[in-house]
């Protein structure tokens, strides 16, 4: 069995060099040896002589990949809608329930939710790769699922960049290289096209991203929304948050005081009568942006469209 | 005595100052002062309209919860008790998480579904706790109000491990409680809810010092405690309904503000009382402006705050009082 062959060398975290890897050394042929220096520096999957690759995931976690993989249980709808993108929708063979993009992967088995995942419902689709989202409550997961033969790899998906990244790293994963890479090329190419001209003008309107208000939760500089802002010509008041998201006070929001509130159809309704929020100039005037696009909340191919969006909402709200 | 209504004086004056120059734009006391008699002030609305509410809100929430807290240790007998142990704040918790569940946004369906799930536990728990249908058993009612607590519990679970990520997110935030809904509304609601159980308790604070005693005891001494304890049982139970709706659940505050007065000024109802509620307000609205301005513009959750400042000081207390 292919799946059993996969040899996983090292399911700790190595960061850059403990002592995971000289046991996993050990253990492994000169072939290898030489091409732990190679991934060592590029951090890339590299055929082997055996077909196999060496593969070190986001979670510096390093696993041995078959050549192509072919049924692939994905568990994170970043990179459901990627393999789809790719034209490697056919090896999907499981998803989250979550997963919703595009209509095809509906037809796909759903193996529940992702993190955790269920880790049987899981081993039920046969998988020969498994794609976790990055995040240490998955940690576990990705061991369960190395411990039993079957490679499984974490991918950070928080940024823009990181999608033609993770895109040139599936690609070659699932015999669709060039196609990862030329959808990498047109991510970046029509990104930097819908991007404006301008993204540090001192005139641009400020914008509150807010996706809860009961307590509010602010968006802030570490989420891949804040950059669609600034490159729709926007900029985020939270900005200099490094953490994705937060609970600010209302205060806080006053004192920097945003043209516009950025948010979505289940906060505005609730949030324009509620008393406490009125102190908010924007609040008053109900200058809210809506944004519907439901490729807002992940960072997939889609984002240049919703950066097109975005940047029409906001140019029509300054008119 | 003098010493000790002094100290809860300044404490709770203190705390007023604190509470109003605290924040994500720390103020002057000056331009604190000038923002609240003049309205033109640049400072105005931030004093006016977010601080000066979400004050006096956290003062009659932790000063609620600390009464209750103190009334229920004496109807149970047990030290451990705290506002929370009736299965009210489950729930309430259950309400809050249904509207967030079902996605419903009018301004007020938040605190009035948490309120009326507090109410319906309120009442399951006391018709559970009448023995023979008739008398008022103090186990009973705290068995009571653990299982409906747990019931509670695991419907909460139930929903929110099949909510979206997001929904959980929300509800987990909402349940970790704070202060950040105040204004002047829901401060309004609130005191209409509290004004009048917490008068029936201040005048009955002698009669609890007889309950201590025992039911029988405090029979002879001219005391009915049925009644007394019905009525201990319904006044707390509304206090902490309307505290945890608006502010969800805030721990701390409730179970240690009584033994912290205990402690220095001794057991009686008549000073206990009126002295845990000055305290508890002044510790929740001292932790609360603490909660808004240490990680600004981020706010930490109030019980978090509560509980990172309240256990040390209560430890060198105990430390204090036992020598």
């Amino acid at each position: 069995m292919a799946q059993r062959a996969c040899f996983i060398l090292a399911a700790f975290r190595p960061s850059p060099v403990p002592r995971g890897w000289a046991v996993s050394l050990r253990r492994s042929s000169t072939a290898h040896l030489l091409l732990f220096s190679i991934t060592l520096v590029a951090c890339r999957p590299a055929p082997s002589a055996s077909g196999h690759r060496v593969f070190v995931d986001d979670a510096g976690d390093t696993v041995l990949l078959a050549a192509s993989a072919h049924r692939v249980v994905s568990l994170s709808p970043a990179t459901t809608e990627l393999l789809f993108a790719i034209g490697a929708g056919d090896r999907v063979a499981g998803r989250t329930r979550w997963c919703d993009y595009p209509a095809e992967a509906l037809a796909v088995a759903d193996v529940g939710d992702a993190m955790p995942p269920n880790v049987e419902a899981v081993l039920a689709r046969h998988p020969d790769l498994v794609l976790l989202y990055r995040s240490p409550q998955n940690a576990a997961a990705a061991a369960r699922f190395r411990a039993v033969g079957i490679p499984a790899i974490q991918l950070s998906n928080d940024r823009l960049s990181d999608v033609p990244r993770t895109a040139r790293l599936l690609g070659p994963l699932v015999e669709r290289a060039e196609a990862a890479e030329s959808l990498a090329i047109a991510f970046e190419r029509d990104l930097t096209a819908a991007t404006v001209s301008d993204t540090s003008s001192p005139n641009r309107p400020s914008l509150l991203l807010l996706p809860w208000d009961q307590p509010p939760i602010a968006i802030g500089g570490g989420s891949f929304q804040s950059e669609l802002v600034t490159r729709a010509g926007g900029r985020n008041i939270f900005a200099d948050l490094a953490v994705p998201s937060g609970t600010v006070s209302i205060e806080a929001i006053l004192s920097r005081d945003p043209d516009f509130l950025l948010v979505n159809d289940s906060v505005v309704p609730g949030l324009a009568r509620r008393p406490e929020w009125q102190v908010v100039p924007a609040v008053r005037a109900r200058r809210f942006l809506l944004l519907r696009n439901g490729a807002f909340g992940r960072p997939s191919p889609r984002a240049p469209q919703v950066l097109r969006e975005l940047r029409a909402l906001i140019d029509s709200a300054q008119r | 005595m003098r010493r000790l209504w002094l100290g809860l004086g300044l404490l709770t004056a203190g705390s007023v100052i604190a509470g109003l120059a605290l924040g994500a734009v720390p103020l002057e006391p000056g331009a604190v002062a000038r923002a609240l008699f003049d309205a033109n002030a640049v400072e105005a609305s931030i004093v006016r309209e977010l601080r000066l509410p979400r004050v006096l809100l956290g003062f009659l929430v932790g000063g609620s919860l600390a009464v209750c807290g103190a009334v229920l240790q004496a109807l149970i007998r047990n030290p451990l008790a705290d506002p929370y142990l009736l299965g009210l704040s489950g729930g309430a918790a259950l309400g809050a998480v249904l509207v967030i569940a079902l996605g419903l946004t009018a301004p007020w369906a938040l605190p009035m579904a948490a309120f009326a799930g507090a109410s319906a536990a309120l009442f399951l728990v006391y018709r559970l706790s009448l023995v023979e249908g008739r008398r008022m058993d103090a186990h009973v009612l705290m068995l009571a109000g653990v299982v409906v607590s747990s019931f509670t519990g695991a419907l909460v679970g139930a929903i929110l491990s099949l909510a979206s990520a997001a929904q959980l997110r929300n509800a987990f935030l909402w349940m970790l409680g704070g202060l950040g809904g105040a204004s002047w509304p829901s401060l309004l609601i609130l005191a209409t809810y509290t004004v009048v159980p917490l008068g029936l308790l201040l005048r009955h604070a002698r009669d609890f010092d007889l309950l201590a005693l025992g039911d029988e005891t405090a029979r002879h001494l001219g005391a009915n405690p049925e009644r007394l304890k019905r009525l201990a049982f319904i006044t707390t139970g509304i206090l902490t309904a309307a505290a945890v709706a608006q502010c969800g659940m805030i721990g701390f505050v409730g179970l240690i503000i009584p033994h912290a007065i205990r402690r220095v000024a001794g057991p009686l109802h008549t000073v206990l009382l009126p002295a845990s509620f000055l305290l508890g307000g002044a510790f929740l609205v001292i932790a609360d402006a603490l909660a808004r301005s240490v990680a600004s513009p981020l706010e930490l959750p109030v019980g978090v705050v509560t509980a990172l400042v309240g256990v040390p000081l209560f430890a060198i207390l105990l430390r204090r009082t036992l020598r």
